[in-house]
C-alpha cells in the first residue's frame, strides 16, 4: 500500500467523521495556540529589550584595554600613571608584557574582519567659561561615526560637529539646562571660553614645579544631545561638553597612548569573535553582550516557563486525540477486520490511523498558530493602547518568527503522532476474527 | 494428484472461560487445484474455523497447513497478509463491505493493499463489476444495493487480486432461494470457466451436494465424512 493511498483513506476517514474531527483539531488548536502565543510573547519581549539595546549603539562596540592594565585592576586606569611609582609593579604575580594602545594598534584592529571603527576614547581635561561662570569638566572626543548613531541619533538641539578639526562643542542638555533653564536652544551658536593647557605646556610646567598655564580659546556650540536613558557607561560619548575626536587628541595629554579604544563592529552578531580576535592579540576587551549573557539565560528561563504553561492545554488536546481515536477505532472495528481480511497487513492499519493522527495534529497546528497570531495582536493592540496612555514606546509584544511557525505545526504533528501511537497500535494489532464479528 | 491444499492433524484450541475448546481437533484434509468443495456441518462443528486457518485470518495450535508448499502455521503476521492478500479471496455470509465506500471503492480497496496503481485499481474494478452484472451499480453504496447485489460486489473484490483460492462462509446464508441460485451459479462458473478452487463452508447438505464436486463433513471439530 502506498503512502498517498494510506494519505487518502485517512483523509477520507477523518472526512466521515466530520463534526469530532472538527472538535478535536479544535482543541489541539488551542492547545498549539496557548503554546505558540506563550512562546510568542517571551520572543518579542526579548525582542523588544534586544532592540533597545541594540539602539542605544552599545550593542556594537567593544571597548579595548592594554592588557597590562587588568592585573592590577580597573582603579589603576584613572590613575596619574602608569608608570607608577613603583607601586603598581609586580603586584600581582609576573607581569604581562605591555601592549601599548597606540595608533598602530588602532589601524591593526581596523583590518580584523567585521570591524566598522575604532577610535581612542580621548578625555580632555578642561575649565568652561561662560557669562563669567567656570567649570571644570573632562570633555570627550567624538568620533565622525558617531554621528546619526547612539546618543547622537537625534539631536535635541542644533546640529553633530561640522567637520573634525575644528574648535567646536557639544553639550548635553543636563549642562545646557544649568546654563540655560529656561531657553537652552538658545544656546546653539553661541561661544563659550575652553581653558585648556597644551601637552607641551603640561610637560614644561611639571619640569618646572609649577602649575600650568592654560590657554583660552573660544568654541561656539553647535548642538545639544539628550543623554541616552538605559544601559551606559562603556563607550558612552555623551559627557558634559564633547569636542570633535580629531581635535581633542591634539590637546589630550597621552597622545599616541590611549588608556583605551573603542572598537564598532558592522552588526551586533560579530561582537562575540571580534572581541576574541582581540583577546587573541594580547589585549583585554570586553563589551555589553558580557553583560547581556545573563540577561540571554533569564530570558531562556521565562521561554521555559512560558511555554511550560502554554503546555497544559496541548497536553490536554492530546488525550482529546487518544480519545477520538480509540472512539473512532472501536466504530471502525469492523472495518479494520474488513481491511485486515482483504489483505490489509498491521503495518497499512497502523499507518492509516498514524496518518489520521498526523493530519489532525498538522490542521490543528495550522490552526493553532493562526488563532495565536489572532489572540497575540488583540492582546498587543489593547496592551499599546495602555502603554501609550501612560506615555511608554509602543511595540510587537508578541513575535511569530518563522522557525516558531514551523516548530510549533512540526511540535503539533509530533505530539498528535504520540498520542495517536496508542490506538493505532492497538487498531493494528486487533484480531481480524473479532473485528469482523463486531457490530 | 497435485494438491493444492493440505491439512495434516490440524488443531485449533482455545480457552473460553474455565474450559478449553476443541475447535477443531485434529483434521487432515487434502484439496486438490481445480476443486469445489463444500464443508458440512452443524454450527460449532469447526467448519468456520478450518476456514478462517485456510484463509490466514488465524493461527493453528498445532498441526500443519500447506498452501501452494507453503506453510501457514509457519509464517509471520506480515506473511499471512501476504497469503490473504494474493492467494485467497473470501466471501462472507455478511457480506462485509465498507458501508462508507461505493461497490467501485470496495472492490478497489482490496488492490489498493496490493499496492495496484490507481488508473489500473479504477479500471479492474469496474471490469470485475461489469461481469457481475453490476455494470449500473458501481458508484452506490451497499445500503442502496439488495442483498444478492452486495453478495456480487464481494465476489468481484474477493477476484480483484486474481486469487487461487476462493473461500466462502456460508455465501447464501442471507439471501432467498432466488439470489442463493444467482450466487451459488456465479460460483459454480468462476470454478468451471475460470479454474478458481472454491472451499465453501454451508450447513445445507442439498447445496453443497448440488454445486460442489465433493463435500467434507465435520462434527465437534473433526472430520466425520469426506
Amino acid at each position: 500500500m502506498t503512502v498517498r493511498d494510506s494519505l487518502d483513506l485517512a483523509l477520507r476517514n477523518l472526512g466521515q467523521a466530520k463534526l469530532r474531527t472538527a472538535l478535536t483539531t479544535l482543541g489541539v488548536a488551542i492547545g498549539i495556540a496557548s503554546l505558540a502565543g506563550m512562546v510568542s510573547l517571551g520572543v518579542g519581549l526579548q525582542d523588544q529589550f534586544v532592540s533597545r539595546l541594540t539602539r542605544s549603539g552599545l550593542f556594537d562596540s567593544i571597548t579595548v584595554l592594554s592588557s597590562s592594565d587588568i592585573p592590577g585592576g580597573f582603579a589603576r586606569l584613572g590613575g596619574a600613571g602608569r608608570q607608577g611609582f613603583g607601586r603598581g609593579r609586580g603586584r600581582g604575580g609576573p607581569a604581562l608584557p605591555r601592549v601599548e594602545l597606540s595608533d598602530a594598534t588602532i589601524q591593526d584592529l581596523e583590518s580584523l574582519p567585521h570591524v566598522r571603527d575604532v577610535f581612542p576614547n580621548v578625555r580632555v581635561p578642561l575649565q568652561m567659561r561662560f557669562n563669567g561662570e567656570q567649570e571644570s569638566f573632562a570633555a570627550a572626543g567624538v568620533p565622525r561615526s558617531a554621528k546619526g548613531e547612539g546618543a547622537f541619533r537625534s539631536i535635541a538641539y542644533g546640529t553633530f560637529f561640522p567637520n573634525d578639526a575644528d574648535m567646536t562643542c557639544m553639550l548635553s542638555l543636563d549642562l545646557a539646562k544649568r546654563m540655560n533653564d529656561a531657553d537652552p536652544a538658545s544656546l546653539v551658536g553661541q561661544t563659550v571660553t575652553l581653558l585648556h593647557a597644551s601637552p607641551a605646556a603640561v610637560s614644561a610646567a611639571i619640569a618646572a614645579g609649577t602649575p600650568p598655564a592654560p590657554v583660552e580659546t573660544p568654541c561656539p556650540i553647535v548642538g545639544i544631545v539628550e543623554r541616552e536613558t538605559g544601559p551606559g557607561g562603556i563607550g558612552a560619548q555623551v559627557t558634559p561638553v564633547m569636542l570633535p575626536l580629531g581635535r581633542a587628541r591634539t590637546m589630550a595629554l597621552r597622545a599616541n597612548n590611549y588608556l583605551s579604544l573603542t572598537v564598532k563592529v558592522a552588526g551586533a552578531q560579530y561582537t562575540e569573535d571580534v572581541e576574541d580576535a582581540i583577546k587573541k592579540k594580547g589585549l583585554s576587551a570586553f563589551s555589553i553582550n558580557d553583560a547581556l549573557q545573563g540577561a540571554k539565560r533569564a530570558f531562556i528561563l521565562l521561554d521555559i516557563v512560558l511555554s511550560l504553561i502554554g503546555s497544559i492545554a496541548l497536553a490536554v488536546s492530546s488525550l482529546g486525540i487518544v480519545n477520538t481515536m480509540v472512539m473512532s477505532i472501536l466504530e471502525r472495528t469492523r472495518e479494520i477486520g474488513i481491511m485486515k481480511a482483504i489483505g490489509g497487513s498491521d503495518r497499512d492499519i497502523r499507518r492509516i490511523f498514524l496518518i489520521e493522527a498526523s493530519a489532525i495534529g498538522f490542521f490543528g497546528g495550522v490552526a493553532g498558530v493562526a488563532l495565536g497570531w489572532l489572540v497575540g495582536r488583540v492582546i498587543n493592540f489593547g496592551a499599546n493602547v495602555y502603554i501609550q496612555q501612560q506615555g511608554g514606546t509602543t511595540g510587537n509584544l508578541f513575535s511569530l518568527p518563522l522557525w516558531l511557525i514551523g516548530g510549533a505545526v512540526g511540535f503539533s504533528i509530533a505530539v498528535s503522532l504520540v498520542a495517536g501511537s496508542y490506538p493505532a497500535a492497538r487498531a493494528a494489532k486487533l484480531n481480524p476474527i473479532d473485528a469482523l464479528r463486531h457490530d | 494428484m497435485a494438491v493444492l491444499l493440505e491439512t495434516r492433524d490440524l488443531r485449533r484450541h482455545y480457552q473460553m472461560g474455565a474450559s478449553l475448546v476443541r475447535a477443531l481437533d485434529g483434521v487432515s484434509i487434502d484439496v486438490a487445484p481445480g476443486e469445489f468443495v463444500g464443508l458440512l456441518g452443524t454450527s460449532g462443528s469447526g467448519k468456520s474455523t478450518l476456514l478462517n486457518l485456510i484463509a490466514g485470518l488465524d493461527r493453528p495450535t498445532s498441526g500443519s497447513l500447506r498452501i501452494f508448499d507453503r506453510d501457514l502455521a509457519q509464517m509471520s503476521s506480515d506473511e499471512l497478509s501476504e497469503h490473504r492478500r494474493r492467494n485467497v479471496g473470501i466471501i462472507f455470509q455478511s457480506f462485509n463491505l465498507v458501508s462508507t465506500m461505493t461497490a467501485a471503492e470496495n472492490v478497489a480497496l482490496a488492490m489498493m493493499f496490493a499496492g495496484v496503481p490507481r488508473g489500473e485499481r479504477e479500471t479492474r474494478a469496474s471490469r470485475l463489476l461489469a461481469a457481475m452484472g453490476l455494470a449500473g451499480r458501481q458508484q452506490h453504496r451497499p445500503t442502496e444495493l439488495s442483498g444478492g447485489e452486495q453478495q456480487r460486489v464481494a465476489v468481484a473484490r474477493a477476484l480483484a487480486n486474481d486469487p487461487h483460492l476462493l473461500l466462502a462462509d456460508e455465501p447464501t446464508g442471507n439471501l432467498d432461494s432466488r439470489t442463493t441460485r444467482e450466487i451459488m451459479t456465479l460460483l459454480k462458473t468462476l470454478n468451471e470457466r475460470d479454474g478458481k478452487t472454491i472451499i465453501m463452508v454451508t450447513h445445507d447438505p442439498s447445496l453443497a451436494g448440488e454445486y460442489a464436486h465433493r463435500t467434507i463433513t465435520m462434527l465437534d471439530g473433526a472430520v466425520v465424512g469426506a
